[in-house]
């Protein structure tokens, strides 16, 4: 079984794009762990869903969220410590 | 499109009511009401048809509806008629852990909001509330600049986006939402007298003039009554000329017979063209004029002033319609003052000027007094002063008569003035600041009180003019 990361996005954000190649790196060395991307102004029932409010916005099986856009080692540490301390 | 809010008095104080592509901001403190005064907007809308999104950030939606029924709203009929949707909004659901940065923006409530709007039609927004939304931002300010985006796409679609923020009571200068927003509606509590008082006012309105006045305003299970004391309220009772026409109107018609009447001045202020000219109408209308004289208000004075205005007061006072009673000896000492007010004491006083008041009464004459009361305040103990000022207002009331007192509101004790003021019927205050003289009305027993008006000075018959 995979887990899923939801990675939401508009065409608004400036730092999106960016900020998925950083998480596709991440996923790359992963086993189990599944990248999906949301365009919140496509896809409004997931958004509404999982009440998505700011841009970008991961949301990790853990209910940890990373609001916001960060450098490759802020995120890095932050998917450590949901990777090392479990779901 | 203009959408009213449901409150015919709100609607008057925005200036009709809601505008399209306008955004609003009701502001007041924690328990104030603007969740309420939000929903009672929402059911006004819903009642023209209007559709509206709810968007709620902090109260759930089920409890949101039950707060409604407390109010005689049907929320639900509305919601599944598809005229209202609800929309929870929040940073951090239940159950969420956060990790913040500050490069973020708000098009995930942007493309929510126009999604949910465009499902249902919707001209009208509610966002209540924005104080609740920003707390869970660690960049509080970051999302605030990402809200404008908000605003302007709201409001682009041609409606109306309502606002609720929370203001704290010791906030001094506006927040953002009051630059950002094209009206700002008020609401503010205070205690008073152990009740609590809620005032509402529009301190910003962009086409329109601002109402700085705060009206009081009761949020019962029918709606939202706003008591407008600006406006002239619909009396029944026989209301007497003051003699200056624009105080009559300002006070809805005149001053209601048997009022105390109770003029505040500060000790800079000359009062004596507002007491010559009403003094002047009333000898002029053949009215029975009793002054209780004193150091500031005495008979030589009187005389002279009105020949300086070249009113001629003899034929009157050889009429007899004008009568002065002497309190003290303005011949003596302070201290024999005081030896002799107790010598003729309060209640001879009073006597007195009952039984002037029935001789004219008998010949048909209305009656007026006029005292100055800041050396009663001074010279007698408080409680004699006040139970003086209680019996001669109460005198007053039962013959129908109307009294005006002056006082030096520096000169007594602020718990003096307030006991005054209870007793008063109607208050108005004649002050000073930077070489203007203004009038007001603080209190009417007929509800017309009135903000700060410029009053001129002049030389001749009426020695005052209320200017607007």
């Amino acid at each position: 079984m995979s887990l899923k990361i939801l990675f939401f996005t508009s065409p608004t954000c400036s730092w999106c794009p960016y900020l998925e190649s950083i998480l596709r790196q991440i996923i790359k060395g992963v086993d189990h762990l599944e990248l999906e991307v949301i365009d919140v102004t496509k896809d409004i029932t997931k958004a509404g869903e999982y009440e998505i409010v700011a841009i970008p916005t991961i949301v990790l099986p853990n209910n940890q969220r990373i609001i916001g856009s960060a450098d490759e080692g802020f995120i890095r540490e932050q998917m450590d410590f949901f990777l090392t301390l479990g779901s | 499109m203009i959408i009213s809010t449901g409150i015919e008095e709100l609607d008057k104080m925005i200036d009709g009511g809601l505008r399209t592509s306008f955004c609003y901001a009701i502001k007041g403190s924690a328990g104030s009401g603007k969740t309420v005064l939000s929903l009672f907007m929402t059911v006004g809308a819903l009642k023209a048809n209007i559709p509206v999104l709810f968007i709620s950030t902090e109260v759930d939606i089920e409890k949101l509806m039950t707060y409604g029924q407390s109010f005689n709203m049907d929320l639900e009929s509305y919601v599944n008629k598809g005229l209202l949707h609800f929309e929870k909004m929040s940073l951090k659901p239940l159950g969420t852990n956060l990790v913040q940065t500050d490069q973020f923006n708000l098009s995930a409530i942007i493309a929510r909001t126009k999604d949910k709007m465009e499902s249902i039609k919707a001209k009208m927004v509610i966002f209540d509330s924005i104080s609740a939304f920003f707390a869970d931002f660690k960049y509080e300010k970051t999302a605030r600049s990402n809200f404008m985006d908000f605003i302007r796409e709201i409001t682009n679609e041609d409606a109306v986006l309502v606002l609720t923020a929370e203001s704290q009571p010791t906030e001094e200068y506006s927040t953002i939402e009051e630059f950002l927003v094209d009206g700002v509606i008020k609401i503010r509590t205070e205690l008073k007298n152990n009740q609590i008082i809620k005032r509402i006012s529009i301190p910003k309105l962009r086409s329109a003039k601002p109402i700085n006045f705060e009206n009081r305003f009761i949020i019962n299970r029918d709606g939202i009554s706003i008591l407008r004391s600006e406006q002239p309220p619909t009396s029944h009772i026989k209301e007497e000329s003051s003699g200056i026409e624009k105080l009559d109107k300002l006070l809805g018609g005149g001053i209601p017979s048997g009022s105390v009447v109770l003029v505040e001045v500060d000790g800079e202020t000359n009062y004596f063209p507002l007491f010559l000219t009403t003094l002047c109408y009333h000898l002029e209308n053949d009215k029975g004029v009793i002054i209780h004289s004193n150091v500031h208000m005495y008979s030589s004075r009187i005389v002279e002033d009105f020949n300086k205005a070249d009113f001629n007061i003899e034929p009157f006072l050889n009429k007899g319609n004008i009568v002065f009673i002497d309190k003290y000896n303005r011949s003596v000492t302070a201290v024999e003052a005081r030896e002799m007010s107790q010598l003729m004491t309060t209640d001879d006083m009073i006597s007195v000027t009952v039984e002037l008041m029935e001789a004219f009464q008998k010949s048909k004459q209305k009656v007026v007094i006029y005292g100055d009361l800041t050396d009663d305040a001074n010279i007698l103990n408080e409680s004699e002063f006040l139970r003086y000022f209680a019996l001669q207002s109460f005198n007053i009331k039962e013959k129908r008569s109307i009294g005006y007192s002056f006082i030096n509101f520096n000169a007594i004790s602020r718990e003096m003035l307030a006991r005054l003021r209870t007793t008063a019927d109607i208050i108005i205050r004649f002050s000073r600041e930077d070489y203007t003289t203004y009038i007001e009305c603080m209190k009417s027993s007929a509800g017309a009180t009135f903000l700060p008006k410029v009053v001129r000075y002049k030389d001749k018959m009426p020695l005052i003019e209320i200017v607007d």
